[in-house]
């Protein structure tokens, strides 16, 4: 029954484990290159201010925390003016909870063409987190700009952890990914998974420091805290930009060996059942 | 021996019908311990597939394709094809079985898959062409080639939500018409869009299977394009392929099988029945004058070919109307057109018959089509393929049986006269 042999590709109703085909993603570039431009013309099209909407959005969201929490709830940002404090916060979390709420629909939105053509279906997630990507650097370009006034004011100052900055906002990437590809292959099928996650997320966003720094959980609490991989490479963002100690460096590896097992996982379970779900799509 | 570059072994497809809902997530686990971690394959399936709630959209399905050749599927609507065909390109995954291919393959389940309305033409084909699996520097190496063959030019860089409903088509077509992979998978997308547009299309087609040498897949309807166009009909059945061969013999195998409900078409509701603002069509009818015991359409049968219609437009009183009917051959080839005389009407019931005479047509499948022109001519609506029917050959004291050949076969009398003659005593 050994006929593989003299073929390029076969089909077969299961797929291995462990076959993940990534040097695929390499012939599909321009495809995602496509995908990533689709997305950021047609995201602001027909709208007066354009792309300006990419930094109000943050704009705004920071406003409204440093008024809520800093004037009204009067939380502390360890000695960070809040506008710079709030407004990381609030890019980190929307370029993570973006990408993941993007990775998560993944099936759902492109029902359309996954119905009607094959391409790595990897290809649809990668080029949402890469749009955002994009989205977040131009944010992270007018927070620079932002940071560079407290800056020349002499109220803020690096750290040498700048170094690990593009590596952080990486694993950030990955993390939603990771967590993202999983999701989408049970939201598929389960649609609970949209409900569940909605609440989820909110609940993510508050045992992340977003809005507080971690320096203000009780003793008791650190250890769990700093658990979520999310934690420290917040915590490691703002650290480069406002030398704010971090509270234990080696929460920093447990994240990344976190991220890099979610990311792996999820990769072979994406794979390996990316052309099943649509029997149940 | 020509080069493989398809070959379907065992191919099924099994689907589970109903709501997926609750109750499913215990299922699916149990169904999960057993297949993935217990290696058990295929649990109950059998059992299953005996209740109401499964169904096998294909079964056992096993073919091979050679390069540069033109398959045409065929078979009533849920017969499995385009299940076949999702399997093919790679959209979903058969329940048994391998497929195994050659060569790129890019499928046309639809004209502009992923098409973005707010993204100009220009934008469009390049990434339409990048979905179908085209590099960009091919779409953009054919692209003049793209723009020409859809003749949208002018509104290139506008956005495609703004275009109509045919242009948007003609573009997606023209992009898919240019596919450059050795395998294309189309799908009853000639459906759409005029008729000359729909030659125009079936023309590429043709040209890219016989100059370039590409394998295509096609499933449609129109089965005057698959005999065109292929040169080999694959015919499913309920999930079962139970034809391969010849696309003459397997369609007319097909037209064996369905002629059942081709001698009549009735319909109650004016509103639902084929036709358009000013016509919809009552019925049709072929009623056969069986000379024979055994009731079949032979070659003798004469044969009454007999329609009602509704005109449904109040607007154009006292206007005047003709229909013509025309008789085809299962080639396509027109065998008569007979007319009908001009005459006055209202809104109303329009009817209207024709005597089609025994002894001559010959045997073979035939199918009428009516149109109905106003009173310059020009057509108001078509209804092409109304009825159809198989006639069946007779002879009497036959020697040979072989094909009588002839468009038509009247029985004119012939003269055969002799006169003795001898030779040597002149």
């Amino acid at each position: 029954m050994n006929q593989t042999k003299g073929w390029e590709w076969e089909l077969k109703p299961h797929k291995k484990w462990f076959q993940l085909e990534l040097s695929e993603i390499k012939n599909y570039s321009g495809l995602l290159q496509s995908f990533i431009r689709r997305e950021l013309i047609a995201g602001y099209q027909q709208t007066v201010m354009g792309v300006f909407w990419l930094v109000l959005q943050p704009l705004f969201t920071t406003l409204f925390y440093v008024l809520v929490f800093s004037r009204i709830v009067k939380v502390s940002t360890d000695g960070t003016p809040p506008l710079l404090f709030y407004m990381s916060g609030s890019i980190i979390w929307s370029f993570f909870s973006d990408c993941l709420s993007s990775c998560m629909y993944c099936f759902i939105h492109n029902a359309h063409i996954f119905n009607k053509v094959y391409f790595p279906r990897i290809i649809a997630p990668l080029s949402m987190v890469s749009t955002h990507a994009v989205r977040f650097f131009i944010q992270f370009l007018f927070f620079v700009l932002i940071y560079l006034y407290y800056f020349i004011c002499g109220t803020v100052h690096p750290s040498l952890y700048l170094l690990f900055l593009p590596f952080t906002l990486i694993l950030v990437a990955a993390l939603a990914l990771g967590i993202g590809l999983i999701l989408s292959i049970f939201m598929a099928k389960y649609r609970d998974i949209e409900q569940i996650m909605n609440f989820v997320l909110r609940f993510l966003m508050f045992v992340t420091p977003v809005v507080y720094p971690a320096s203000i959980i009780p003793k008791t609490y650190q250890m769990w805290f700093w658990l979520n991989p999310l934690t420290p490479l917040i915590e490691t963002f703002r650290s480069a930009f406002f030398s704010t100690p971090i509270f234990n460096t080696s929460y920093i590896f447990i994240s990344i060996i976190t991220v890099v097992a979610i990311l792996f996982i999820a990769l072979v379970v994406f794979k390996r059942n990316e052309i099943k779900v649509m029997d149940t799509l | 021996m020509s080069e493989k570059v398809i070959q379907a072994e065992n191919i099924s497809k099994y689907y589970q019908l109903g709501v997926i809902g609750s109750g499913t997530l215990k299922k699916d686990m149990q169904k999960w311990w057993s297949e993935s971690v217990l290696h058990r394959n295929q649990p109950n399936t059998e059992q299953d597939a005996n209740s109401k709630h499964h169904i096998w959209a294909l079964r056992d399905i096993n073919f091979e394709i050679n390069k540069g050749e033109s398959i045409g599927f065929v078979g009533k609507n849920g017969s499995g094809k385009s299940t076949l065909l999702k399997i093919i390109s790679r959209i979903i995954l058969p329940t048994t079985g391998a497929i195994r291919g050659n060569g790129r393959v890019a499928s046309l389940l639809e004209v502009g898959t992923g098409f973005h309305p707010e993204l100009s033409g220009r934008e469009n084909i390049i990434l339409n062409g990048q979905i179908l699996g085209m590099k960009k520097s091919e779409v953009i190496q054919k692209f003049d080639e793209i723009v020409d063959f859809s003749g949208v030019e002018r509104f290139i860089d506008t956005p495609v939500k703004r275009y109509s409903s045919g242009m948007y088509v003609r573009l997606a077509f023209a992009v898919a018409a240019h596919l450059n992979t050795d395998i294309l998978i189309v799908d009853e997308v000639l459906a759409v869009g005029d008729a000359e547009f729909q030659k125009k299309c079936l023309g590429k087609m043709k040209e890219v299977s016989k100059e370039d040498g590409k394998t295509i897949l096609f499933v449609s309807h129109n089965l005057q394009a698959v005999r065109n166009l292929c040169n080999r009909a694959i015919y499913l059945e309920n999930g079962q392929l139970i034809g391969n061969g010849k696309p003459d013999a397997i369609i007319s195998d097909y037209l064996t099988k369905e002629k059942v409900e081709a001698l009549e078409q009735e319909y109650e509701n004016s509103n639902s029945a084929p036709g358009n603002q000013f016509i919809r069509i009552k019925s049709v009818r072929l009623i056969p004058q069986y000379v024979n015991e055994l009731n079949i359409i032979d070659i003798r049968t004469p044969m009454l070919f007999q329609f009602e219609c509704w005109n449904l437009d109040n607007q154009i009183k006292n206007d005047r109307l003709s229909v013509s009917i025309e008789l085809y051959s299962l080639t396509g080839e027109c065998i008569f057109k007979v007319m009908s005389p001009v005459i006055d009407v209202q809104q109303g019931i329009i009817s209207g018959s024709v005597h089609i005479p025994g002894n001559f047509l010959n045997n073979g499948y035939y199918y009428i089509s009516i149109s109905f022109l106003d009173k310059k001519g020009t057509s108001i609506f078509d209804f092409p393929a109304s009825v159809a029917v198989d006639i069946a050959d007779y002879r009497e004291n036959a020697s040979s049986f072989d094909n009588w050949i002839g468009a038509i076969r009247p029985q004119f009398e012939v003269n055969l006269d002799f006169i003795k003659y001898n030779l040597e005593s002149a």
